[in-house]
């Protein structure tokens, strides 16, 4: 279900996008999907606990296996984290490379891992005078004061298609196949490790299976592929398995979140203390949690530190540190509501910093019927029903990319760009927006993307890929049917600008008479002209990213199950170029946040410090029948003339608003990510000392 | 993967003659390729008897009904007949992993599936029962392993469907090729204390050719909870049914076997009708001898909660109450 507020903007209605068959029938390719001739296969040898290195491998018995071209092993080497690479091996086939992986019948020395950050946590650093004397102040004035600490887990990136390289380094240059968001900065790294120029590599990654963040870099595997190939002047595959994904393909810190925050009876926010801590891996860095945030905290003293645990490294995570951020901070403004006895909506619009929130969050009230809200824990029975509701946003600064515009002589119309479509529908954006600019049926136009001979355009990191293409593309339609006018100015002995055009229809001056998009083009003098674009100011418009959630949750007191029952979203994203994509990214962030605050969570073995699920039967992923009723509301305003951000501020507000459904559910609040069973059962015992 | 052996049997003699060459059955083939993927399984020829068409349906028969070794999860699932008279079974494994999978999975693979604890599954973890000298579950994360200690492994049993036919006392028929043989499903299943390697008594040479089910029960009912409700095994389940003035009540993916609850059975003796108070009472008993581990504790409470459910859900009751 989906609702638009002012449809005037939108450019396009709802269409599919145009891949749509080959990605269900399974002929789009992906990386993954590149066997060329000859190929090899090559893949890191990995040290399966948290601490400790390889005391002893059969390399021999490794080598002598038919098919085996390689196998290199680092005894000795200590490693920090499950999945720390010690060795490789490349062979001619997958089952020649898995067979000598398992004839090296490694034996491990094994160290205690660090792996409970709870245990490890060593709690909230003394601030300095002058901060403790202002914080006395705050909290020893008659003023509420609520103290709380939120935990939430590592969440792997989980991508459905793995990380992978596939490297044919030739005598003439190279070519690359890569699952990369990437794409332009890919030919660099690629060009550096093969030692060609940028100019004899091309990387082609024209589908990719996600990236959520952790598909910037060449990677292990690619470095791997790259040297492989050049060493042996043979295409080398190196893709990583589900194993290595989950250990070593990226993760969202955890966190640990001490707040204790001051309000005036008024509801007013009058500051506090905040320390943050993330979970990150033994090397340490790549934390960054967004708490505080959106709100007027008032007077906050904020400490923020790292936590190093014998983990795989974390990676930037779709909005780093926001999720992780929001799920506190929601928590805090819900249980400062309580404190002062106010609607946690009515709270919230009191301390807002963006009016553009405070008119979405009426909005998003109406929609999930937040007037049927009961009190907490108020649903007679074992049920309980829950409303909860959180906040977002998502900066928008402006960026590079060019495009290439291209009409033939057909009248088709390629449209250029170096940027990459990593599940997003970016092509379906250049599509559509060229087809809109030049008044054309969206069939008579293709956008192509994926590939680094195209014109540079940016890595799709910070939700920029649409807002920095649309200008772009946009400049390059506007300039291909200049250079179009001109070839029929020449024609008809006229000047270009003379020319009027509109939807498929050109008007000759010279004769008053209508000539048809096809017809014109078949007057130019070559086979094609091109409109070379680049980022445009003109084009860059009005908007931003403001966003509400509302959740509605189902509770089982007696189990501790949380059944998300409905999510509204009201999202601002600027102008829509294609509505079913941009509903689309709405529904993935929530379906993620979803996975995120109810099920994902890394597992490390205290024992050996391993990934006990490091495939997607145990790592938990929202499937199907977890997936509710989602209401993506584009909330677009006859303001909102350019494309901003949607894919990440999209998922920042679900987990927080799903904890405060589950509280007003239960009358018990779970500060602890997942909200498992588990987690409610023990919620419920601590804070009223029984089970429902 | 490993390359392996392939052959198709056609009939029970050519089946028979492949095990007698060591080949492993594959029927849905959904735990035995993930287990071979993963190289916890070195089978090296596999024998497929999906084209056996006469082990797959479901028929009534001397006053009872027979299911086909491979009749499929949503076959069992869509079946009218079972689903009137004895609704408990079909709800076993109507929510069972994802739709794909219900469409080929099979009712004896289902049966016969092998634990699916972490330890196990993964090659670098050398347990007991793949010859190793210890059980990972005791000293290492154990969140999903056994509550009822039986032996020195602490697998659950990951059989969706068992617990059912445990509980209406069901027949598994097997064949060597020439005999037909019968199992007691209450006696089929090995504790770690009677077996350390194996989960059944079903030997290398032998096929489950079907499962009979002598008598349909009057009442039944199967509650499980699950953290998450697409592609995901119960933390706790129960089948309670009722016939002949005796309650069966069987508890699954809490021990390493589907496990009979005699100590609730008790409690409830010959009532056919069961108040809240008494489902109460005998969820307490179920638990009595519950002895969870440092991480599962909280399911001790799950497992009370589906009998006390599984009970009052037989009789008709509201449990959500």
């Amino acid at each position: 279900m989906s609702e638009t507020t002012a449809p005037k903007n939108i450019m396009q209605p709802k269409e599919p996008r145009p891949d749509v068959r080959q990605k269900v029938t399974g002929t789009a390719r992906y990386t993954a999907d590149q066997y060329p001739a000859k190929v090899l296969y090559a893949r890191s040898v990995r040290f399966p606990f948290g601490k400790g290195s390889i005391v002893n491998a059969d390399v021999e018995k490794a080598r002598a296996i038919p098919g085996v071209v390689l196998v290199d092993v680092k005894k000795g080497k200590s490693v920090n984290y499950a999945g720390g690479i010690v060795g490789r091996i490349v062979a001619e086939s997958k089952d020649a490379l898995e067979d000598a992986m398992e004839a090296l019948n490694a034996t491990y020395e094994v160290e205690q891992s660090r792996t409970n950050p709870s245990k490890l946590y060593e709690g909230v650093p003394e601030a300095d005078a002058q901060a403790n004397a202002e914080l006395k102040g705050l909290f020893d004035g008659g003023l509420k004061v609520v103290e709380a600490t939120y935990t939430t887990q590592v969440q792997t990136h989980s991508c459905l298609e793995p990380h992978g390289s596939v490297v044919d380094v030739r005598q003439d240059g190279v070519e690359a196949w890569v699952s990369t968001q990437a794409v332009m900065a890919l030919e660099d790294a690629v060009s550096n490790t093969t030692d060609f120029p940028a100019s004899k590599v091309v990387v082609h990654s024209e589908f990719v299976g996600g990236g959520f963040g952790s598909k910037f870099s060449l990677g292990a595997e690619g470095t791997m592929a790259c040297r492989v190939s050049k060493e042996r002047a043979r295409p080398v595959r190196a893709i990583l398995n589900r194993s290595e994904e989950h250990c070593d393909g990226g993760n969202r810190p955890g966190s640990i979140q001490y707040m204790k925050i001051a309000v005036k009876d008024s509801g007013e926010i009058a500051g506090g203390r905040v320390h943050v801590v993330s979970t990150v891996d033994a090397d340490g860095g790549g934390g960054g949690i967004r708490n505080p945030n959106y709100y007027k905290f008032g007077n906050v003293v904020r400490t923020e530190g790292d936590l190093a645990l014998n983990g795989g490294k974390p990676q930037a995570f779709r909005a780093p540190g926001f999720p992780q951020g929001s799920f506190a901070l929601e928590s805090m403004m819900d249980e400062l509501a309580a404190a002062v006895k106010m609607d946690p909506v009515a709270f919230r619009k009191l301390n807002e910093t963006s009016r553009r929130r405070i008119e979405q969050f009426d909005r998003g009230a109406e929609l999930i019927g937040w007037k049927d809200r009961k009190a907490d824990g108020g649903t007679p029975g074992r049920i309980k029903i829950g409303y909860g509701c959180a906040a977002g946003s998502w900066g928008n600064g402006k960026g590079k990319c060019s495009s290439d515009c291209e009409i033939h002589r057909s009248g088709e119309v390629e449209v250029r760009v170096g940027i990459q479509d990593i599940g997003t529908g970016a092509s379906t954006v250049v599509t559509d927006t060229a087809a809109w600019h030049l008044g054309l049926p969206r069939t008579m136009v293709t956008g192509k993307v994926g590939n680094s001979d195209y014109p540079p355009g940016p890595g799709s990191g910070g939700s920029v890929t649409t807002r920095m293409t649309v200008p772009a593309v946009r400049d390059s339609a506007e300039k291909a049917l200049g250079e179009l006018k001109k070839e029929l100015a020449s024609v008809w002995k006229t000047e270009p600008d003379k020319i009027s055009y509109g939807e498929g229809v050109f008007v000759n001056p010279t004769n008053n008479q209508n000539v048809a998009w096809k017809d014109a083009c078949a007057m130019m003098s070559g086979a094609s002209v091109v409109g070379h674009g680049r980022f445009n100011d003109e084009y860059w418009g009005e908007g931003g990213s403001d966003t509400v959630q509302f959740v509605k949750v189902e509770v089982d007191s007696e189990t501790g199950v949380v059944k998300v029952k409905k999510v509204v979203a009201i999202q601002a994203c600027g102008q829509v170029c294609n509505r079913l994509t941009a509903e689309n990214q709405v529904c993935g962030g929530i379906i993620q946040g979803i996975s995120f605050a109810l099920f994902e969570q890394r597992m490390l073995d205290p024992m050996t410090g391993g990934q006990l699920n490091a495939d997607f039967i145990n790592y938990k992923v929202a499937g199907p029948v977890d997936v509710p009723e989602i209401v993506a509301v584009l909330d677009v305003r006859d303001t909102d003339t350019g494309a901003r951000s949607i894919g990440e501020p999209s998922t920042i507000p679900t987990a927080g608003a799903i904890a405060n459904a589950v509280a007003n559910a239960l009358g018990v609040r779970v500060r602890h990510l997942p909200i498992t069973p588990q987690r409610v059962l023990e919620a419920m015992l601590e804070q009223k000392g029984a089970i429902a | 993967m490993r390359s392996f052996g392939y052959a198709e049997a056609e009939n029970a003699q050519g089946l028979a003659a492949a095990l007698g060459k060591g080949y492993r059955i594959k029927a849905g083939g959904i735990d035995l390729l993930d287990m071979m993927k993963e190289r916890i399984d070195k089978s090296e020829r596999i024998v497929s008897i999906t084209g056996m068409t006469e082990l797959r349906g479901i028929k009534e028969r001397d006053g009872g009904v027979a299911i086909g070794a491979l009749t499929t999860l949503n076959e069992i699932a869509r079946d009218e007949t079972l689903r009137k008279a004895f609704p408990a079974l079909p709800d076993t494994v109507c929510n069972a992993a994802t739709p794909q999978v219900r469409e080929v999975a099979t009712i004896a693979g289902n049966i016969l599936q092998r634990p699916r604890c972490w330890f196990f599954r993964q090659a670098e973890y050398n347990c007991l029962r793949k010859s190793g000298q210890a059980c990972y579950a005791v000293a290492g994360d154990n969140t999903y392993h056994s509550i009822y200690p039986m032996g020195a492994c602490h697998i659950t049993h990951p059989s969706n469907i068992a617990p059912a036919l445990v509980a209406v006392g069901a027949q598994i028929i097997a064949s060597d090729g020439k005999n037909p043989k019968s199992y007691d499903i209450r006696d089929f299943f090995l504790t770690p204390e009677q077996d350390l390697k194996r989960e059944n008594k079903l030997p290398q040479n032998e096929f489950i050719t079907e499962i009979f089910l002598p008598k349909m029960p009057e009442k039944s009912a199967y509650v499980e909870v699950k953290e998450k409700q697409s592609f995901d095994w119960p933390l706790a389940a129960c089948v309670a049914t009722y016939a002949d003035k005796k309650w069966s009540i069987i508890l699954a993916h809490v021990a390493p076997v589907p496990l009979r609850a005699t100590l609730a059975e008790n409690v409830v003796g010959e009532k056919a009708d069961i108040d809240e108070n008494l489902a109460l009472q005998a969820a307490e008993a179920a638990v009595k001898t519950a002895q969870p581990m440092a991480y599962n504790g909280f399911r001790v409470h799950l497992a009370k909660a589906v009998v006390r459910r599984a009970l009052l859900k037989a009789c008709g009751k509201d449990f959500h109450a």
